[in-house]
């Protein structure tokens, strides 16, 4: 009994350690965002492969979750007999949760996992050391230009999300459902107001910040040898995608 | 008379020793077009066939020779730095448990000892990856552990080091590796930075071959590629960890020649992690024996590799009996 006591103490306080140290690593990269050196290259370089390669999957995702949305939300509609919303359903559910969210946890899984195994593999290979050696301070050259990069792809990739899987939505609801073109466009018009699109860019802006710092942290402190490089990426996928879904619900709560 | 300084610590060491006169290393030198590089003189020489490549070498391997016996009957220095009783704790363990040793300045400095026993975190803590729990070391005059970031980054610039896996970066090519840290850390123009990189690459036998990408290259070149990083910037004093481990006889010899000619055109402290025993003993001044965490023995090289320890006696025969339990 006394050992159990003994042992949850003990993992709580590793957590709060953990949590206290990760906290830290988040106030070093902000700091070392907003000073010298900075690297525009390093910056365009981390864009292109958060943003632009991401486009792809994030296309298709979104693509696929406005059809099925309005494909699900005729169905569901029609029993009330409202099937006429099925327009502003589908881009308020996209614009406000599905956009941010998915674009958050394709990023996740496509670019995330990446950081983690390419900042760990530098990690092990003492890359980080001998940047350290040179006098270059490592979270300022490897750390801050992807949180940076991180923060502006994730709203303009949920935007584009947001667009394409309205579309998606359109393709579904007119030409499957046969619903009129007027019925669907006008009904998101008039529902659909700027404050939603505000609270989408909140979201893809925080979880920006959110996925860059758990990824890089998880990949900058990996474990020696190739086991904990791959721990360091399976952890970063989980975290990053559970805290995703955790900050969606409080900033949920908190906008609504 | 020493020779003027015009022809370089090469060329005025070959004069002195007779073996060229000052006429013939002048003669080479006014048939160059520019102005010349002091520490090329002796690819000049090579090159205009006033000596041969391997001559060259073997001069100045002599030449080391003669000062590891000077430095035998004359065993004084002032050390680059010193551990004062240094102690580490690592996952739990006792890594360093009290190491006090002084590293000669402007000397080659070798570090022998069985795997595992510390050599590595030895070396980190001199230039400050790693921070003593218990102890201090000293580079020059000042103690690392009390310098603010700004500080350690200032006495980082005096040195340079080679990793064990060469820690090259896998997305630049060998000749932007070698770039970087000119790069990042001085406001040299484009161009010269160019010509130190070359001639950088030229020092090592890796001319032509900047654009080939770390992954493409044998444990050899990643050696010496890391190698011509850590000397592009001119820094007093070269930490080498295992600037040798996994590589043939043959190229593990040109890696000394190559220490003993770096070390002759600058004078560097240089600092040797090296599992080449006993090759090594030819190839520094001071040796030092770590063990366990402990310093056993350290000196001039000819002293120690004579040494009555067992230890050190069974690292040197490599022998399967003795101190060290292999089996
Ligand atoms: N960063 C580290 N974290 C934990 N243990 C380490 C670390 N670096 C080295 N060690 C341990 O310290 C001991 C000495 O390592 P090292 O100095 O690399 O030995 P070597 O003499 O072969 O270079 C080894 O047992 C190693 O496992
Ligand atoms: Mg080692």
């Amino acid at each position: 009994m006394f050992s159990l006591v003994q042992r949850l103490g003990s993992a709580f306080l590793e957590l709060l350690q953990f949590m206290g140290h990760m906290f830290l690593f988040l106030i070093n990269i902000l700091w070392c965002v907003v000073t010298p050196r900075y690297r525009p290259r390093n910056l365009l370089k981390q864009i292109h492969f958060i943003g632009v390669r991401s486009l792809f999957v994030i296309i298709l995702t979104a693509t696929f979750a406005g059809m099925v949305l309005a494909l699900q939300g005729f169905y569901i509609l029609s029993r009330f007999g409202s099937e006429g919303m099925v327009g502003p359903m589908v881009a308020l559910a996209i614009i406000q949760e599905l956009g941010p969210v998915l674009t958050a946890l394709m990023v996740t899984g496509r670019a995330g996992s990446a950081m983690a195994g390419e900042l760990g593999v530098m990690r092990i290979k003492e890359q980080v050391d001998a940047l350290e050696v040179m006098g270059i301070n490592p979270v300022n050259y490897l750390i801050s230009p992807r949180l940076e990069a991180s923060i502006i792809s994730l709203p303009v990739l949920t935007a584009i999300f947001n667009v394409v899987g309205i579309l998606g939505g359109y393709l579904v609801a007119v030409h499957l459902l046969g619903m009129s073109a007027g019925t669907y466009w006008g009904g998101i018009e008039s529902k659909v107001g700027p404050r939603d699109i505000y609270i989408s860019m909140i979201k893809s802006v925080s979880f920006g910040v959110l996925v860059a710092w758990v990824c890089t942290y998880m990949g900058y402190y990996a474990n020696r040898g190739a086991e904990g490089v791959g721990r360091s990426i399976t952890q970063a996928v989980v975290l990053s995608s559970v805290l995703v879904l955790v900050l969606d619900y409080f900033i949920t709560a908190l906008m609504l | 008379m020493t020779p003027p300084s015009h022809l370089g610590s090469i060329g005025q060491l070959l004069i002195e020793a007779g073996r060229l006169s000052r006429q013939q290393v002048e003669a080479a030198l006014q048939r160059q077009s520019g102005t010349v590089d002091t520490s090329l003189i002796g690819e000049i020489l090579v090159q205009e066939g006033a000596i041969s490549q391997w001559e060259l070498l073997d001069f100045l391997f002599r030449q080391l020779t003669r000062e590891r016996e000077e430095y035998r009957n004359n065993p004084t220095f002032t050390p680059a730095i010193r551990f004062v009783d240094v102690e580490k704790v690592l996952d739990g363990r006792r890594v360093l448990k009290g190491v006090s040793l002084a590293i000669p300045k402007g000397k080659i400095t070798a570090i022998i000892g069985v795997s595992g026993g510390g050599k590595s975190v030895t070396l980190k803590h001199m230039i400050g990856l790693m921070r003593p729990d218990r102890g201090e070391v000293w580079v020059g005059d000042r103690v690392l552990s009390g310098l603010s970031r700004k500080e350690l980054v200032a006495v980082r610039s005096r040195f340079s080091m080679l990793f064990q896996g060469s820690a090259l970066f896998d997305s630049l090519n060998v000749f932007d590796n070698v770039a970087f840290p000119l790069r990042e850390m001085t406001r040299l123009p484009e161009a010269d930075i160019r010509s130190r990189v070359e001639k950088a690459l030229c020092q090592v036998n890796l001319d032509g071959m900047g654009d080939k990408f770390p992954d493409d290259l044998s444990g050899g070149m990643m050696k010496r590629t890391a190698l011509a990083r850590a000397m592009v910037t001119l820094p007093e004093i070269i930490l080498l960890d295992e600037p040798t481990a996994g590589l043939d006889p043959i190229i593990e010899n040109s890696i000394h020649h190559l220490i003993c000619d770096t070390y002759m055109r600058s004078r560097y402290t240089m600092v040797v992690i090296t599992h080449a025993v006993p090759e090594i003993f030819n190839w520094c001044h001071h040796a030092v024996v770590l063990h366990e965490g402990a310093i056993l023995e350290a000196g001039p090289s000819l002293e120690v590799l004579h040494s009555k320890h067992p230890v050190i006696q069974q690292l040197i025969n490599g022998a399967l009996t003795g101190p060290i339990k292999v089996i």
